[in-house]
């Protein structure tokens, strides 16, 4: 047997997330504020799963408008399209830059629908109060953290082209909402990946560590 | 360390975070985005068009995807699939209508490729260049639903919704017009010719025109109508007349109306009515008579120089024309004779009384009284003579003028075309005169007169042969006897310059003997002629003397 990690919930302490400030909270109900900086404390976040599941979900819903209504309108002289990613892809693909694609594909569609399967499998592992590979969990937990902030690729190419390509009536670019929903998309995984308390994780293995004494 | 021992002390609270039954507000993210993803959703499902067929001949510049179905220049639709019929000899466009325009989907709603069309009468679809060919819509007035339709090969030049009237114009043949043909009203563009299409009995050509709101009002029921393409050049009895539009009008052709301003009725024509399109200004203007009898002349002389429409004059007013010029066959005499049917308008003539309210009422409203009307002037010597209208071209025309010498003469008016009296031309007399002289001059024997001349020519050449031939011999033998004789003159000169001289000083000078002896002859008689005086006034004044002699003087 592993030596017993202290936590400090279980100590009746919580830190405060705004001035660090470990006080300790009494284990009645009701909120708890700190001490020092006046606010709101608790040994975990409050309703951090159905906080992240509704972020999930909500990601979820934006996805699929994000994937079917176009993101984009070229317009040139002759016509005007309007393209959504997929569009894109395919279009990038056949005119035979293939990696460039692939770079579109991941970041606008893999990796979007990756963060949304590893976020909903984080949850429910947590609310299974599954123990088993929670490393790879945690590993799993900061990749998805980490690549977060990438996955907004589309957007910032789209944000350029329209601004950029305003040459009227030659050519010109125009948002469409699909890529709004995109955005959507990607903002509410980040929002949902914050509001995952990863020390739920561990929390889990440390209550059954302590139903198995 | 008391406070770590109080911790291992104290019991074990839950190490789950409570789960809380109530709602967290957390929920209403993804609840907006679900009725957001719905919204869009039923909103798309709504906004589902029809999506509609256009058959056409051929599909030039049309893309899946990228045409655009535009009314008023406003994108209805886009084009979703093009296809070749199933025997291959049209073409299917499919394409998809925007919900808003689903209504325009009519039975009679027209579709066409609209692109760059150049022509004489101008430029349209310019900005399609640019933009690309587009399937044009002309709505239609039905009600009716329909989804699948036959395209157009050229688009429309008038859509139903521009205010304006349409006509039928029915010509002999088009002439250069064409779709798109302009229509002028005081020379300014006012509408186009629309369509044309040979009539079913093929005898006519049918032009339909459009003429813009607001200048479709002056359109009444007597509007004229005619063919101002080019340039009418007519040479008749009047000269030479050019009539020509706009230069445009020239090249492309096109149609003028006019309403002529002796027309009373001011009643505007309904759409659709059916004017003949003439095929010049003068036709097409000139009056159009209620009534039109028609007469027949049948004159004794040439006709040449008389061509149908030239105009029929009285008292040199126009009252009529010349509607046909052919030959009349008498089978008792075996005579043939130029017959002449002409129009008489009674309107027109009536209208050239200048004070109408006067002649109003007699003016004969029956044919009987026409003819009644007409024996009387008849009557009077009325009578129909060809005349000469214009010099260089030798056109004639029909001219009725009073002859009061002329024989009476009984119209047959039972007929159908009452024949009326002809008077020969003075063109006629005019032809005789210039016949007679010919004739004169034709007797004068130029013949005899050549010939004598001829002789008389010869004669001349031969005298003056021989006097070249008296001339040489002068020439030859006298001249150098002359000259000799001119020296000895010469000689024969000088010389009795000489003796006068000597007889000069011989003679004349002071000294000269003979001078002297001459002087006192002189003084001699002198005295000789003084003596003779004075008997000759004795004789004077005694006459008696000569027989008695001298009378003694008286103591």
């Amino acid at each position: 047997m592993t030596p017993r990690e202290l936590m400090a919930m279980q100590s009746g302490l919580a830190l405060c997330r705004h001035c660090e400030l470990l006080s300790r909270l009494p284990a009645t109900h009701g909120k708890n504020y700190c001490p020092r900086c006046g606010h709101e404390i608790s040994f975990r976040r409050n309703n951090v799963i159905q906080r992240t599941w509704a972020l999930i979900i909500a990601a979820a819903i934006c996805y699929i408008p994000a994937n079917i209504l176009p993101v984009m309108t070229s317009i040139t002289l002759t016509s005007a399209e309007e393209d959504t990613i997929i569009d894109g892809v395919i279009l990038l693909y056949l005119t035979g830059s293939w990696p460039l694609a692939l770079i579109v594909l991941i970041a606008s569609v893999v990796i979007p629908m990756a963060k949304l399967f590893a976020l909903a499998y984080l949850l429910i592992t947590v609310q299974r109060r599954s123990i088993k590979s929670n490393r790879e969990r945690a590993k799993l937990y900061r990749l998805v953290e980490l690549i977060g902030r990438w996955s907004m690729l589309d957007v910032f190419v789209i944000s350029f082209v329209v601004a950029l390509v305003q040459m009227k009536p030659l050519m010109a670019a125009e948002p469409k909402s699909g890529i709004v929903f995109f955005a959507a998309v990607v903002v509410l995984t980040i929002f949902a990946a914050q509001s995952f308390d990863p020390r739920l994780i561990w929390d889990s293995a440390d209550s059954m560590e302590n139903r198995n004494e | 360390m008391s406070e770590n021992e109080e911790i291992k002390n104290i019991p074990q609270a839950t190490t789950i975070p409570r789960k809380r039954a109530r709602f967290s507000v957390i929920w209403i993210i993804p609840i907006i985005a679900a009725l957001v993803g719905v919204g869009i959703a039923v909103q798309r499902f709504l906004n589902e068009g029809p999506t509609i067929t256009i058959t056409f001949k051929v599909a030039e510049g049309i893309e899946a995807g990228k045409t655009f179905v535009k009314y008023k220049d406003v994108n209805i639709g886009q084009v979703t699939g093009v296809s070749l019929s199933k025997d291959y000899s049209h073409v299917v466009v499919t394409a998809k209508i925007a919900k808003n325009a689903a209504n325009l989907m009519v039975k009679d709603a027209k579709f066409w490729i609209m692109q760059p069309r150049i022509s004489l009468s101008g430029v349209s679809g310019i900005s399609t260049l640019l933009s690309g060919n587009y399937i044009g819509l002309g709505v239609g007035n039905s009600t009716e639903e329909q989804r699948q339709f036959n395209g157009l090969d050229t688009p429309p030049i008038i859509t139903s919704t521009e205010p304006g009237r349409q006509f039928l114009l029915k010509a002999d043949n088009l002439g250069s017009l064409g779709f798109g043909s302009p229509l002028y009203y005081r020379q300014l563009n006012v509408g186009q010719v629309i369509g044309y299409d040979l009539a079913k009995d093929g005898q006519s050509v049918d032009i339909k025109v459009f003429i813009n709101a607001p200048y479709d009002k002056h359109v009444t029921k007597n509007t004229r109508f005619w063919q101002a393409s080019g340039i009418d050049v007519a040479l008749g009895a009047n000269g030479l007349v050019i009539h020509t539009q706009s230069l445009a009008s020239i090249l492309a052709g096109g149609i003028a109306f006019e309403t002529p301003p002796y027309t009373q009725t001011l009643e505007k024509a309904a759409e659709n009515t059916v004017f003949t399109l003439f095929d010049n200004q003068d036709t097409a203007t000139a009056k159009h008579e209620l009534r039109a009898d028609p007469y027949v002349l049948a004159f004794n002389e040439s006709v040449r120089g008389l061509s149908v429409g030239a105009p029929v004059t009285y008292l040199g007013l126009e009252i009529g024309e010349v509607k046909q010029v052919g030959l009349h066959f008498d089978a008792k005499a075996y005579t043939l004779r130029p017959q002449v049917l002409i129009l008489y308008y009674p309107e027109r003539f009536f209208s050239r009384f200048s004070d109408r309210q006067i002649i109003r009422p007699v003016q004969p409203s029956t044919l009987q009284e026409r003819h009644e009307h007409l024996q009387r002037l008849v009557d009077q010597g009325l009578r129909a003579q060809l005349r000469l209208g214009n010099i260089v071209t030798g056109q004639l025309y029909v001219a009725f003028d009073y002859f009061p010498n002329a024989p009476k003469v009984k119209v047959e008016w039972e007929k159908a075309t009452p024949q009326l009296p002809v008077m020969p031309s003075g063109l006629a007399e005019f032809q005789m005169k210039v016949t007679n002289i010919l004739e004169k001059i034709e007797k004068i024997p130029f013949d005899d007169i050549g010939k004598d001349a001829k002789k008389a020519i010869v004669t001349l050449d031969e005298t003056l042969k021989d006097a070249k031939k008296l001339l040489g011999r002068i020439d030859a033998e006298l001249v150098p006897e002359m000259k000799m004789t001119l020296e000895n003159l010469k000689r024969a000169v000088a010389a009795a310059e000489r003796a006068l001289v000597n007889a000069d000083k011989t003679l004349v000078g002071p000294d000269a003997p003979a001078n002297q002896e001459l002087r006192e002859a002189l003084q001699e008689i002198s005295s000789a002629a003084r003596a003779l005086k004075v008997f000759v006034e004795y004789m004077d004044s005694h006459p008696e003397a000569l027989i008695r002699g001298k009378k003694q003087e008286k103591p």
